[in-house]
């Protein structure tokens, strides 16, 4: 919640820890309540003019430029050696209708970083959260017990269980490369052209502009996760569209472990 | 449906133990309170008493069951480093407690075992009393923290209803009752001594009716959550169709939840308890009786949490 260093897993004495963690029980209540209440009031006046926020990097996919190639998938997994089965980036394919009057379209999907994060609430060791200077949703492997509440609360399935770390993982729009000045690594790779990477806190940037001059969505916006991937021409078609006797067939190919969205 | 569930089985055994576990802990330390349980040889002490000792056991297996799913059981105690609002953390605090006071609970009742130390166990019985006033909050709050654990996400529209949370507070109390029944059913050693005799199918009496009446709440909570889930338009209306009649997990829901779970016992348990209750009947419900419908009350308890945990992470919202 703040610019500091995060303290990384310190292997305290149990009897240490508990003493500790109750004598500060109190105090940590009433401040933690506190800063929630605080957290609340600044979002209520975050209204059009009043900054909240001086950096907020996020990303518009414009779906008209996207081929479907697996580009960022790829860049993504070898820029992190992401183990096989799970993806911090992924593209899913979305089949509709039924010959001849059929379509296909891609949708690629990272994390959000939500204004909202839902993930970042539920955390019950303050592993996650969301960064004061560019809005980035990060994860602190070394306070991470594992324990998947961030993954149920989640509405995009954007975070998983590192399978070799054992720790909640996720996209991070590439630390290390953005505070370089650099763009993510699926930015960089993709042959269309299709993701944009920026600061929507600058009203010129050029995301700022396309998403301004576009019409753009989010993904499950109903949420109120706040999401900052924005998408232009994205087909928000689901499975449960095929209910509707103008599409009647649809399939969605996820290309991960978890075949169907959730 | 289909997809790798994030929460499996040790995740939903440790909601029911928890649940069992908090359940006892409560009924125990509320019938030692108010149940006229008063001291040594009082009429419900021995029911307070085997409540006391089974507590601690089911929430400390279920608790095991949980660290050792974790990605990192060996960080567990990061749980403790930070108190936030994440009702995981609330609940681990709420958790650690009660494991504490309910072991020291059940420990304050040992000596009350052997006459000699009548003297030791009769002044434990302030201690006994203080520790049964933290419990019954503690057992409420951790039988309610993991409703409310499942139900903080609108990401899982099936959990995301503030009814949950007491839908999981009242099975608990019924399974914590049920499991006293049970296990005073099997360690009943027939007594020569009619005031004895009195006393056990008194303090029967109490928990079986108890029983009912959780069960008949149980039944109207259900309802009040598959009803509200049903009339609301969208993601709610449409993950609870998973487990309404066509649904993938309709079968396994009014089979074992409700049929098995609820209304088969709470029928037996009102067959014994309203000749009691209307015509002050001698109650007496046989041993074979007592084993089948707590046993019942606890499979129902189980399949509750699993058709939940599983049936909310099978449905999603609606649309992407």
């Amino acid at each position: 919640m703040n610019d500091e260093p995060r303290p990384t897993s310190s292997r305290r004495g149990l009897v240490t820890a508990m003493i500790g963690a109750v004598m500060t029980a109190a105090a940590a209540i009433s401040t933690s309540v506190f800063r929630g209440g605080q957290a609340k009031a600044n979002g209520n006046s975050s209204e059009p003019g009043t900054k909240e926020r001086k950096v907020q990097y996020g990303m518009v996919i414009d779906v008209r430029r996207c081929i479907g190639c697996h580009a960022c998938t790829v860049a993504c997994k070898s820029e992190f050696d992401v183990p096989p089965g799970v993806n911090r980036s992924w593209v899913e394919y979305v089949e509709k209708g039924v010959y001849p009057n059929v379509g296909r379209s891609f949708l690629p999907r990272l994390c959000n970083h939500c204004s909202e994060p839902p993930c970042v609430s539920v955390c019950p060791t303050d592993a996650t959260w969301k960064r004061e200077q560019d809005g980035i949703v990060v994860v602190d492997s070394g306070l991470c017990i594992g324990c998947k509440y961030c993954i149920q609360a989640c509405p995009y399935d954007a975070r998983f269980l590192n399978p070799v770390t054992n720790v909640a993982d996720k996209c991070d729009f590439c630390i290390h490369r953005v505070s370089q000045g650099l763009t993510p690594s699926c930015v960089n790779t993709c042959v269309g052209g299709a993701r944009i990477f920026g600061d929507l806190g600058d009203p010129d940037s050029d995301i700022s502009k396309l998403i301004a001059r576009n019409q753009v969505t989010v993904l499950r916006g109903e949420m109120g996760t706040l999401p900052n991937v924005y998408y232009i021409s994205a087909d928000h078609t689901d499975e449960i569209d095929a209910g509707r006797p103008e599409v009647r067939k649809v399939e969605v190919i996820t290309h991960r472990r978890d075949k169907k969205r959730r | 449906m289909g997809g790798e569930l994030t929460w499996g089985l040790p995740v939903i055994l440790y909601l029911f133990l928890a649940g069992v576990g908090a359940g006892v802990g409560t009924v125990s330390a509320s019938v030692l309170l108010r149940g006229g349980g008063g001291g040594f040889g009082g009429d419900h002490f021995r029911l307070a008493r085997i409540g006391a000792l089974l507590s601690p056991l089911p929430v400390i297996v279920g608790t095991t069951l949980i660290v050792f799913e974790l990605g990192q059981p060996s960080r567990a105690f990061n749980l403790f480093k930070v108190i936030n609002l994440s009702p995981m953390n609330i609940g681990s605090w709420l958790l650690l407690v009660f494991i504490c006071t309910s072991v020291l609970y059940a420990l304050a009742f040992l000596p009350s075992f052997m006459p000699e130390m009548k003297h030791l166990s009769d002044r434990l019985e302030r201690v006994r009393r203080g520790f049964a006033w933290v419990n019954v909050p503690m057992g409420i709050g951790v039988a309610v923290y993991t409703g409310v654990m499942l139900g903080a996400m609108p990401s899982r529209p099936l959990w995301n209803s503030p009814i949950l949370a007491l839908l999981f507070l009242i099975s608990a109390l019924s399974t914590g009752v049920a499991a006293i029944i049970l296990l005073r059913a099997i360690f009943r050693r027939k007594s020569a001594d009619p005031a004895t005799e009195q006393g056990y199918h008194q303090s029967a009496y109490l928990l079986t009716a108890s029983d009912v009446m959780l069960i008949g709440f149980e039944l109207m909570v259900i309802f009040l959550f598959i009803m509200f889930a049903h009339l609301t338009i969208g993601n709610m209306k449409y993950a609870v169709s998973i487990i309404l009649p066509g649904g993938d997990m309709a079968m396994m829901f009014w089979v074992w939840v409700v049929l098995i779970g609820l209304l088969l016992p709470g029928l037996a348990e009102l067959a014994y308890v309203l000749p009691r209750l209307l015509y002050h009947r001698h109650y007496a419900a046989p041993v074979a009786v007592e084993v089948l419908v707590s046993i019942g009350v606890l499979i129902g308890g189980f399949m509750l949490r699993y058709v939940i945990v599983v049936a909310g992470q099978v449905t999603g919202p609606m649309g992407i």
